[in-house]
């Protein structure tokens, strides 16, 4: 390695030394002690420039070289999100939010950017419905128009084993010494058919609530269901 | 903290499914259904004001706007907190990287420095008060 000072070919003194340091890297905000103080005097050569910046840089406790995951104490999280497979689909985080929210908000104006963009003009406090304003909401009867009857449907549900083809195809896990997966498969078949039965009772009790009113068995039952449909 | 949250998730729940209920009134409305329906409009007027209430308590609260584009897109706004620690951890080790390279290109030029310039070098270590493996 070749270190070149220009203060050698120029001859100057510890002052000159200075004026030339400022020139080539900018006045620093502390000013190094003079030359003579650090055993350098006209009758010496000047000293290398590294030696004007004597004072170190500020240091701080943290550093990027430590990890600052375990030191805000976030390996619970990172070991949550980033451990497991998070789903993708809005309707795997709010399983139990009614309607079509996989879909972009944009369809259907129902974005919270325009609702950031557009505030909704908030005025007064909310007040009961009277009975005069509760005039304005006499309905006819009858179903909706097919066009209006879209609120009511859900996605639908994915089977399981078609959620587990597609991880397995895309994680990239180790593969499985046959023993093992043999297990696996056995023991999923037996976890769905419990499942497969918890479910359909979940459904059928759904369908029971659908009804407004407390659930009557017959003629509001059949009608509930076929306007979810 | 986490009882603010579970108070206004509450209340959302309850008033998303009164919605929902309504909804089902509305779909195929009966004259008897009248009640129920004037009684569920109610149900959403004492909603509001129960989710107004808890606006207070969540008035420092603050939401980065990024998740909001993760829900209009209709994904899981848990990608985002997934994405933000993968990328601060390989912000991290880049850095981590960056820094450990210095040190190396410090030891070094000391060493070299300490070949050409001895007494200086010297001088320095003293001044400096850091132990360094001689030239």
């Amino acid at each position: 390695m070749r270190i070149i000072n220009a203060r050698h070919r120029e001859g100057a003194g510890a002052e000159g030394t200075m004026e030339n340091f400022t020139a080539l890297f900018g006045a620093q905000a502390d000013p190094p002690p003079p030359p003579a103080a650090l055993g350098f005097g006209p009758g010496k050569p000047p000293p290398p420039s590294f030696l004007f910046s004597l004072y170190p840089p500020g240091s701080t406790e943290l550093t990027g070289s430590t990890n600052l995951i375990t030191h805000y104490n976030l390996e619970h999280a990172y070991n949550k999100f980033c451990g497991k497979k998070v789903k993708e689909k809005l309707s795997n985080f709010l399983p139990d939010l009614p309607g079509m929210i996989d879909l972009p908000g944009s369809h259907d104006n129902s974005s919270l950017r325009s609702l950031i963009e557009k505030p909704p003009i908030l005025g007064g406090s909310f007040n009961p419905i009277t009975g005069t304003m509760l005039a304005g909401f006499r309905l006819h009867t009858g179903p909706l128009p097919e066009q209006c009857r879209l609120m009511h449907v859900q996605p639908p549900k994915k089977k399981n084993k078609q959620k587990h083809k597609q991880s397995r195809a895309q994680d990239p896990v180790p593969p499985e010494t046959p023993s093992d997966s043999d297990h696996k498969k056995k023991k999923k078949k037996k976890e769905e058919d419990p499942e497969r039965k918890r479910k359909k009772k979940e459904k059928k009790k759904k369908k029971n609530r659908h009804s407004p009113e407390h659930p009557g068995m017959g003629s509001s039952q059949a009608s509930s269901s076929s306007s979810l449909r | 903290m986490a009882e603010k949250f579970d108070h206004l998730e509450e209340h959302l729940e309850k008033f998303v499914e009164n919605i929902r209920q309504l909804g089902i009134i509305v779909s195929d409305f009966q004259p008897s259904s009248q009640a129920g329906l004037n009684q569920k409009l109610n149900f959403i007027v004492t909603g509001l004001q129960d989710i107004d209430k808890c606006r207070q308590q969540l008035h420092d609260i603050t939401v980065p706007l990024e998740v909001f584009e993760y829900i209009d897109q209709g994904r899981n706004p848990q990608l985002y907190t997934k994405e933000c620690l993968e990328r601060a951890l390989a912000k991290n080790e880049q850095v981590k990287g960056k820094i450990d390279t210095m040190k190396k290109f410090k030891s070094l030029l000391i060493q070299e420095l300490s070949k050409v310039f001895p007494e200086d070098m010297a001088k320095y270590r003293s001044i400096r008060g850091e132990d360094h493996p001689p030239s």
